[in-house]
């Protein structure tokens, strides 16, 4: 149903002993359906996150809802499936026992384990390999492996931490398969990675967690908004030349005033046209922020008007990775955020 | 919920299968076994397989050939070979169960899943166990089979081993998923479990000193007893007959303490000996208390697995080699002469006299008190 809520969190935290705030109240919301990305960097949370999900750590405060159900209610991770990072899943048993263990643990029926165990190791391409035992195993193969036994009880939710660790080129682009196919048959994929163009290819909606806090959330479109803008060079002028030719060129477009507000974010120390729109002239480019073509074409008269020659106009849509970098990093201070926790009060709202 | 136990019972036995040690110890089981069964036992005395053991003064005179092998499989089978070396090799197959269970990246694997910690946590437990009851099991099959064709004795209560043995490896089990909890460790779990069975060997080696040391000194007090009323109704006759040969009444007499003493020097001795008893036995009796005490708050290992041979011996069935008949009293003066099979009886009678209740309940309550304490982390601890 659109609008409905697989996962609906508010204020969860977690304080570990020595005051160390791994998660300092945390809003989340997961739609239904969708493939939500949760990024950040060593330390900030996301695992704890997940685990408090599965009921690995009990949170310190916690309000909201899994699949309808408080969080930690037990019977609901049965419609849950589940790959931690780092598993280890025993030695002695064969793949085709991994997932048939599993399954039971989640209740699944023997014949519905059995239907499903084949079915599953051959959609992660470890169907020939179903009878030999994980000791013989690398690690790509046990990660395909444990993606099988998190769809052994043919979940509602499916959490991924971590999912292409340890996998190859041709194994990324498979699991990636598996998760647009998890995606039609309609459920919720809820992804844990460092690998941020993974996320960009099969993500719907992201999350950025910095030292146990949500920095941005929203679809890529929505989280890049007032961050497109659009680059003009100019032909046969080098920098220090085609800044007065741009200066001129937008005065007689005409130029606005901030009038007591602040430029858009990233868009510290920019001038304002008089539409409304943040520009600033960065070696010997134009940048203009905005990501309607339309809105640039008067700029784009006025230049011709002027005799100059364009040598290049360029729509910028910043990247997951721009948007993750720009998340990590202070704005007063311009640099990186400290990987880790916050070690004590002072390191946020607790 | 059954089908997770039975998974959780299919994993557990696919681990075991695994594990070399298993099988290890399920082969050693079965040369134990056949040593039993090549143990022999007629008129003449004992066998090994087709060698007579002459050095050896038993034979079915002195016991019984079905007494016989339920002792050696009471005594060496279940005593030395099930409660030491399976047993030890039970600890070091199933220590790190629980270790291994809370490793970062397992743990997650089954926490998630849609079962209760405490669940999880027992049925885990019970799953350690079963690497015992397996072991016990087959070497119990095997033992009723060769006391029935060897013995001659088709004996059920030998089944009573299995319980009784993963009752007393469950003592040690839940001390070392306790420590295999709080040290994550396999080896610290395994060693300081090895450091707690050490320290209940010692304690019930203490008690059984201490019990021992308690009955001679009575039985010798007793003795002194005796030879102290013997000497003084000696020596009131003697006094009697001096006092008529003197040509004295001796109508009513009855003689003072202080003429008795002073008729006979010996006594003087006898009341030193016990009085020094009486102060020896009271010293014995608060220490054995005090270790009683103790013992009772702890798991009983060597009552517990001496619970088969009360069920399966009856000492009247052993009928002792025939001793010259002592009387401690007999002599007055010199060490009083102890009657070892006596002495033996006293002792047993004490331990027997432990109750089955005291034994099994006191031990599983600490059982009981050590798995609540084990829930009560496994359930509020973050992994």
């Amino acid at each position: 149903m659109p609008g409905e809520m697989a996962i609906d969190l508010t204020h969860v935290a977690k304080t570990y002993k020595g005051k160390v705030h791994a998660l300092r109240g945390i809003d989340m919301r997961i739609h239904k359906g969708e493939v939500f990305g949760l990024l950040g960097p060593n330390g900030a949370g996301k695992s704890t996150l997940v685990k408090i999900l599965m009921t690995v750590i009990r949170p310190t405060r916690c309000e909201g809802t899994m699949l309808g159900h408080s969080v930690g209610h037990k019977p609901t991770l049965g419609r849950v499936g589940y790959l931690p990072e780092h598993h280890r899943f025993p030695d002695y048993l064969t793949g085709e026992q991994v997932v048939d263990y599993y399954g039971a643990m989640c209740n699944v029926p023997r014949r519905d384990r059995r239907a499903k165990t084949g079915e599953l190791l051959e959609l992660v391409g470890m169907g020939e390999w179903a009878k030999k035992k994980l000791g013989g195993y690398s690690k790509g193969m046990r990660q395909r492996v444990g993606i099988a036994q998190a769809l052994v009880n043919d979940p509602e939710l499916v959490l991924l931490d971590e999912p292409t660790d340890g996998v190859d080129p041709v194994g990324r682009r498979d699991i990636r398969a598996i998760l647009a196919r998890m995606k039609d048959e309609g459920r919720t994929v809820f992804l844990n990675s460092h690998l941020l163009s993974e996320l960009e290819m099969v993500c719907d909606r992201v999350a950025i967690l910095v030292q146990g806090l949500v920095r941005a959330q929203g679809t890529i479109d929505e989280l890049t908004v007032n961050k497109r803008r659009y680059e003009i060079e100019l032909a046969g002028h080098d920098a220090a030349a085609a800044g007065p030719h741009f200066t001129r060129v937008l005065s007689s477009v005409g130029l606005g005033e901030w009038k007591g507000q602040d430029p858009p974010a990233g868009w510290a120390g920019a001038k304002r046209l008089a539409s409304g729109h943040a520009f600033r002239i960065e070696s010997g480019t134009l940048h203009v922020q905005t990501a309607e073509a339309g809105e640039i074409q008067h700029i784009i008269d006025a230049i011709r008007r002027e005799s100059l020659d364009i040598r290049s106009i360029r729509p910028f849509r910043p990247s997951l990775e721009d948007l993750f970098m720009e998340a990590v990093t202070d704005p007063t201070t311009g640099k990186t955020l400290l990987p880790g926790a916050a070690s004590n009060a002072k390191g946020g709202r607790p | 919920m059954i089908g997770q136990t039975y998974a959780m019972l299919v994993d557990a036995y696919r681990e075991l299968n695994a594990k070399k040690l298993f099988w290890i110890t399920m082969l050693l089981s079965g040369l134990v076994v056949a040593v039993l069964a090549l143990v022999g036992i007629d008129k003449q005395g004992m066998t090994f397989a087709w060698f007579r053991l002459g050095f050896v003064p038993v034979n079915t005179d002195i016991v019984p050939r079905d007494v016989f092998y339920k002792g050696i499989f009471t005594n060496l089978g279940i005593g030395i070979w099930l409660t030491w070396v399976a047993a030890i090799l039970a600890l070091v197959s199933t220590a790190g169960i629980f270790p291994q269970l809370i490793t970062g990246g397992s743990i997650e694997t089954v926490l998630s899943k849609p079962i209760g910690r405490v669940r999880l946590f027992l049925t885990k437990y019970a799953m350690g166990l079963l690497f015992v009851t397996l072991q016990v099991g087959v070497f119990t099959i095997g033992s009723f089979i060769v006391i029935g064709i060897r013995g001659g004795a088709w004996e059920p209560g030998l089944f009573l081993a299995i319980p009784i043995v993963v009752v007393f490896f469950s003592y040690l089990f839940c001390v070392c998923a306790l420590l295999g909890l709080v040290t994550r460790s396999t080896v610290a779990a395994l060693l300081l479990t090895g450091l707690f069975w050490f320290m209940l060997f010692v304690l019930n080696a203490g008690d059984a000193m201490l019990v021992s040391f308690r009955e001679s000194t009575r039985y010798v007090m007793e003795a002194h007893e005796e030879r102290i009323e013997l000497a003084e109704r000696n020596t009131v006759r003697l006094l009697r007959t001096e006092r008529e040969n003197a040509g004295e009444s001796v109508e009513g007499y009855q003689p003072t303490r202080q003429e008795i003493e002073d008729r006979n020097p010996f006594l003087a001795g006898l009341y030193t000996s016990l009085e020094e008893d009486k102060d020896d036995l009271e010293s014995l009796e608060k220490w054995a208390r005090l270790v009683f005490i103790v013992k009772t708050a702890l798991p009983k290992t060597g009552e517990t697995t001496a619970l088969l041979e009360r069920h399966l011996i009856d000492p009247d069935d052993i009928t002792p080699p025939e001793a010259e008949d002592s009387n401690p009293a007999a002599d007055l003066q010199g060490d009083v002469e102890v009657d070892q099979d006596d002495l033996n009886a006293r002792i047993q009678e004490v331990f027997r006299a432990r109750s089955v209740g005291w034994v099994l309940g006191t031990s599983l309550a600490f059982e009981a008190v050590v798995l609540l304490l084990c829930c009560l982390i496994f359930r509020r601890r973050d992994f």
